[in-house]
């Protein structure tokens, strides 16, 4: 393999230094002139026609400037973008005439500060008149259920069966079948930063400044269209750090709302969600699934076919959250050589929340499902679980390997990675420490996942689920400054949420151009001034800005060595780069050094060779490897150029007294290629697992059968803490990509794709000595009372 | 977020404290910790019109160990009854009960005065109270009464403090026998939640390993901390060996009527009720054994 100097040494971050002393810049830290501030009137029903609004002793409240309703406001913008082809499903931050979630919002509140706008909002006075509301996914589908979008005329939104291979066929002739559901539940991303933004209207620039706490593809162009104003009216400044978000800081509505009342009042406006606002109202709830699965294999446990019926419930509005069940297609065979599959994804509207994007994007549910009927294959046959898998898995002689979905698979050594996993846990031993404590009358079970993390961000899922949506371009960019002196700026147009964009650059321009890291800036350009981007979703950056900045810096080294050719008088073949200077093959002293190539570039144009553009510069823009094609009729699509791979075991115990379920042992082999930065990979690595913990064990959007969040504080969405997350440990290993600059391969989601499907095993495999078992998360303290069954008397143990 | 608007005045003597509370009657709280209240003052659930806060008067800030009680005042930190070592010897189930509320910062600020007041029938330190019998001081502006644990708490985030009233001081009994253990123990979902179930026990005994003296309570089944006295008294003259102590925390826990939540069913609650007191009882044996 390439030795690098740069990529892959343990580094330190770029940014930490300034996040940890406190000199982050959040978009509460954006202080505007005047600024005024907005508080929100919510629906306190999950449906109902609104009958009148009065607003006159609520803009008679203190320092209140003014109050804004659904009438104004959607008369004045359009719709936010649907997504699927769905056009009746308009969407706008304000209601008009109808609410269809609890904690929808009815009114905005500008006042001069947030405290008044909430005394003021209390002062707004709703009538209401109650419709029926549904809830449940499966009773929406019902003939006969209450509508949530009654123009849409059902509350369907997507649905199409896809059958890839023959499925029947497979059925048919396997010696085993199984089938159970296996359900997701409605759990979230919830970053310690709420969404927030701040927006000021120019009226001599006719420019709309916004600051947000965003990570969102065609997120400007998204908020100028909904505001009814030309691309170039709206500057979206990318410099603002966002507190956490792994696909939940989207905040079109709220950016529309602001936007749309700064150019209307001509103040400076801000939003920061509340808490409650946020888990309510802030559209961030993630996929909210179920999937009945059936599974046809042999006695050798080779699977043969595999049944997959998804039916998510986005809530009550669409957004792109029907795509989270499209993306999966890229993987909907896991690392399993599986001949045939049929999916069936199906998008559902209740009078719930509306569902946002969270990390995975669709996949981790997905995984879940799968590693739960590797599982329950495994015990069906009474195989060892890891055995089952081997036997399934992709060797790594069958790559490039497409799957029945039409993606192909660019690398992965599966085999490799488990063994390694395991050899790193001493699986012998972690089993011989659950029968221990089986036998000493505890509960206590060993889970394993290996699942894949498809990263490239391709978002080919859209025009798989749309048939009029032809947008199969998903490039990103990157621009390189040299200056005068010989300082390299790399600049970017996306803002980050965390995931390290500034030392990812800064590794990368100094890997190629020989220059440290450290000296290397890297900024951000605003959206009228940035090179496009998709902003760092779907585990893109490593691959898409990584070889942005790489080809962008290629092109400055080029560049470097023609002017040193030019005024040696030879062929660029001659010269040899070294440390960012230029010197002839054999004759180290013949050279230009980086300090006397810059100023040749410039300052002296008589130097310059013929056809070579004045000062030092470079852009790269590229497309996402792989992408750029529409899907076959039978719905093959490549849509993820990427694949890395995670391996998962632990050791779960369970007091069977209390239920009380405890972590002892977790480890994660994990392969996302070439790591870039490894300290990056590995914090987002453990993050991903907590994060798979909360999803696994303990967080859910509930709601009430009358269509309330129960869950709507953290006394009762319940995120695991440093308390619950246990002692974890990875194992690194690296298949390189072959479609990517270094090798690399995505890692945003990593942990976070295997951990649920993980534990969801390791909790089954505790309770199987009762008999019971667990399909459902979160597997609450009392879900797994309930499994266990009513043991009573419990006190003589 | 942001709490209705609402006057505050910071008091710097307990008398001042009663001569706001007579002025500003039902619309007076009292600020202690805030751990409480100021969450549920920023979700608009409490709209105080008056806020008195009581965390700069000294003479409500106390530890004293006596002979056969310790005295805490009301407003004493949680932090520091739980740090205090002379209080731990003598009345340890404090310390033991400390160790599951909140966390080190919550602690840190909480005060024993305002978690009791706050009354949350699955907060630890009213569960404590109950089953020692702790007495609390109360203050206004015409006098001071003393109300038993039993009689204090009224319900669900309730207390029979009376408007114009301040908790002062909690007394809290300690037990002379040689033998004294007692043990604290929870199910919560997440460490430092408020509990699901809780279950206290302190037990002494004699030189023979006959029990003596034996107190039990559960905490999460029920409006208010739940002692239970009769059932304790049947394990006196016991040797506290596990039938005994199990039939005790079966007959506890039949006699709950828990409610349901989000996280834990009736039958879960009045099942963990019983895994718990049994729990707690054999834990106060095993170290009232050890002395
Ligand atoms: C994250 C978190 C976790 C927590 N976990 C737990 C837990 O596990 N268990 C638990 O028990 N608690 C828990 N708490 C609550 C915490 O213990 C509080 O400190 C306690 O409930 C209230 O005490 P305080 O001093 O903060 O009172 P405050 O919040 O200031 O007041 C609470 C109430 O008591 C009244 N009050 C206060 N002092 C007096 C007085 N002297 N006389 C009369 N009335 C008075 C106030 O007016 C108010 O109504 C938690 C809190 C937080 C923020």
């Amino acid at each position: 393999m390439t030795s690098f100097r740069y990529i892959g040494t343990k580094r330190r971050a770029k940014e930490h230094p300034r996040f940890v002393s406190g000199r982050g810049r959040f978009v509460a830290d954006i202080a505007l002139p005047g600024m005024k501030h907005v508080a929100l009137v919510a629906s306190p029903h999950a449906a109902a026609r609104i009958v009148s609004i009065k607003t006159d002793a609520a803009r008679a409240a203190p320092g209140v400037l003014y109050v804004l309703t659904g009438e104004e406001f959607c008369a004045n913008t359009d719709s936010l973008a649907i997504g699927v082809d769905a056009p009746k499903v308009t969407r706008f931050a304000l209601a008009r005439g109808v609410v269809r979630y609890a904690g929808e919002w009815v009114a905005a509140v500008v006042a001069d500060s947030r405290a008044l706008a909430e005394d003021a909002a209390e002062r707004v006075e709703v009538e209401y008149e109650p419709l029926p509301h549904v809830i449940d996914p499966e009773a929406a589908l019902a003939p006969g259920a209450p509508l949530v979008h009654p123009a849409h005329g059902s509350n369907l939104l997507y649905h199409r069966k896809f059958v890839w291979g023959p499925v029947e066929e497979a059925f048919a002739s396997a010696e085993h079948r199984i089938a159970f559901r296996a359900v997701w539940g409605r759990s979230a991303t919830v970053p310690i930063e709420t969404f927030g933004v701040a927006a000021q209207w120019d009226a001599g620039t006719g420019i709309l400044d916004i600051w947000a706490s965003i990570q969102m593809p065609k997120f400007p162009d998204q908020a100028a269209r909904a505001l009814r104003l030309p691309g170039n009216a709206v500057r979206v400044h990318y410099d603002v750090d966002v507190g956490g978000s792994y696909g939940v800081k989207r905040g079109i509505k709220h950016t529309v709302l602001v936007g749309y009342l700064a150019k209307k009042l001509g103040v400076a406006v801000r939003l920061i969600e509340d808490r409650l606002e946020n888990l309510r109202g802030g559209d961030m709830q993630g996929p909210d699934r179920f999937f009945d699965m059936q599974v046809a294999f042999g006695a050798d446990g080779v699977i043969r076919a595999m049944k997959i019926r998804a039916v998510d419930d986005v809530g009550a509005y669409a957004g792109r959250s029907p795509f989270q069940l499209g993306k999966p297609v890229t993987a909907i065979c896991g690392p399993y050589a599986i001949g045939a599959i049929e999916y069936e994804p199906i998008s559902v509207m209740t009078n719930k929340t509306p569902q946002e994007a969270v990390r995975g994007f669709g996949q981790s549910p997905t995984n879940f499902a799968i590693e739960r009927a590797i599982d329950r294959a495994a015990r069906h046959l009474g195989m060892d679980q890891v055995e089952l898998r081997k036997r399934n898995f992709i060797r790594k002689d069958q790559f490039p390997y497409t799957i029945p979905s039409g993606s192909t698979y660019d690398s992965g050594d599966y085999h490799g990675v488990l063994d390694e996993t395991l050899a790193a846990i001493d699986y012998g031993s972690l089993v011989r420490a659950r029968d221990e404590a089986r036998r000493s009358g505890r509960l206590a079970g060993i889970g394993i996942s290996s699942c894949l993390e498809p990263s490239g961000g391709n978002s080919a899922f859209e025009v798989l689920m749309n048939p009029k949506n032809e947008n199969t371009t998903w490039m990103d960019s990157c621009l390189v400054r040299v200056d005068l002196s010989g300082a390299i700026t790399g600049v970017i147009g996306n803002s980050s949420a965390g995931q390290g964009h500034e030392s990812l650059v800064s590794t990368v321009l100094g890997e190629i151009l020989e220059r440290d890291p450290e000296t290397i800036r890297v900024v951000r350009a605003d959206s009228l001034t940035a090179l496009p981007s998709n902003s760092p979703v779907g585990s893109r950056m490593a691959i898409m800005l990584g070889g942005a900045a790489a080809g962008a810096a290629k092109t400055i080294k080029e560049t470097l060595i023609a002017i040193a050719a030019h005024n040696f008088e030879c062929s660029p073949e001659d010269l040899e780069y070294r440390d960012g200077s230029v010197n002839v093959k054999g004759a180290p002293s013949k050279e230009f050094s980086w300090d006397q190539l810059v100023e040749i570039a410039h300052r002296k144009f008589h130097k310059l060779p013929p056809g070579i553009e004045p000062g030092l510069q470079a852009k790269f823009v590229w497309e996402v490897p792989t992408g750029g094609a529409l899907p076959t009729p039978e719905g093959r699509i490549q849509i993820y150029p990427c694949y890395a791979f995670e391996a998962h075991v632990v050791l779960v115990e369970i007091d069977p007294d209390t239920c009380k379920p405890a972590i002892r042992k977790y480890l994660c082999g994990h392969d996302c290629g070439v790591m870039i930065n490894p300290d990056i990979v590995h914090g987002m690595t453990y993050g991903g697992i907590a994060h798979g913990l909360g999803a696994a064990l303990y967080e859910k959007f509930a709601y009430t059968e009358d269509g309330q969040l129960a869950s709507g504080t953290f006394m009762d969405y319940l995120i695991p803490s440093a308390m619950e997350v246990p002692a974890m440990a990875i194992v690194d290993h690296c298949t390189p990509s072959p479609l990517t600059t270094f090798g690399q391969k995505g890692s945003g989601e990593a942990g976070y794709l295997g951990a649920p499907a993980a534990i969801a095993n390791a909790v089954n495999d505790a309770l199987a000595p009762l008999g019971a078992s667990i399909d459902t998360l979160p597997m609450s303290h009392l879900a797994i009372w309930n499994a266990i069954g009513a043991r009573k008397g419990a006190a003589s143990t | 977020m942001k709490a209705a608007p609402f006057e505050y005045a910071r008091a710097a003597s307990l008398s001042e404290v009663c001569a706001l509370l007579a002025t500003h009657g039902d619309g007076a709280k009292l600020l202690a910790g805030g751990q409480s209240l100021v969450p549920m003052m920023a979700m608009r659930l409490v709209r105080p019109a008056w806020l008195v806060d009581i965390n700069e008067i000294a003479e409500l800030k106390f530890i004293a160990v006596e002979k056969d009680m310790a005295r805490t005042g009301a407003c004493t930190r949680q932090g520091a009854v739980e740090r205090d070592h002379a209080l731990a010897a003598r009345v340890p189930l404090l310390r033991q009960a400390l160790a599951w509320v909140g966390h080190v910062q919550t602690r840190n600020r909480g005060t024993i005065g305002g978690s009791l007041a706050h009354a949350d029938p699955c907060a630890e330190l009213p569960l404590v109270a109950q089953v020692l019998g702790a007495r609390m001081l109360l203050r206004s502006g015409t006098g001071a009464r003393t109300l038993e644990a039993e009689k204090f708490f009224a319900g669900p985030m309730a207390t029979n403090v009376r408007p114009g009233e301040c908790l002062e001081e909690i007394h809290w009994p300690a037990w002379s026998w040689r033998h004294t253990g007692s043990a604290f123990t929870e199910i919560s979902v997440r460490h430092g939640d408020f509990a699901m179930v809780a279950a206290a026990a302190q037990v002494a005994i004699d030189g023979d390993g006959r029990c003596v003296r034996a107190a039990f309570g559960l905490g999460g089944v029920g409006g208010t901390p739940l002692a239970f006295p009769k059932i304790a008294g049947r394990l006196v003259g016991t040797r506290l060996d596990d039938a005994a102590v199990n039939d005790a925390a079966h007959a506890a826990a039949t006699e709950t009527q828990p409610g349901s939540d989000l996280h834990a069913s009736a039958e879960y609650r009045r099942h963990l009720a019983g895994v718990l007191a049994a729990r707690a009882l054999r834990e106060a044996r095993e170290r009232a054994r050890s002395l």
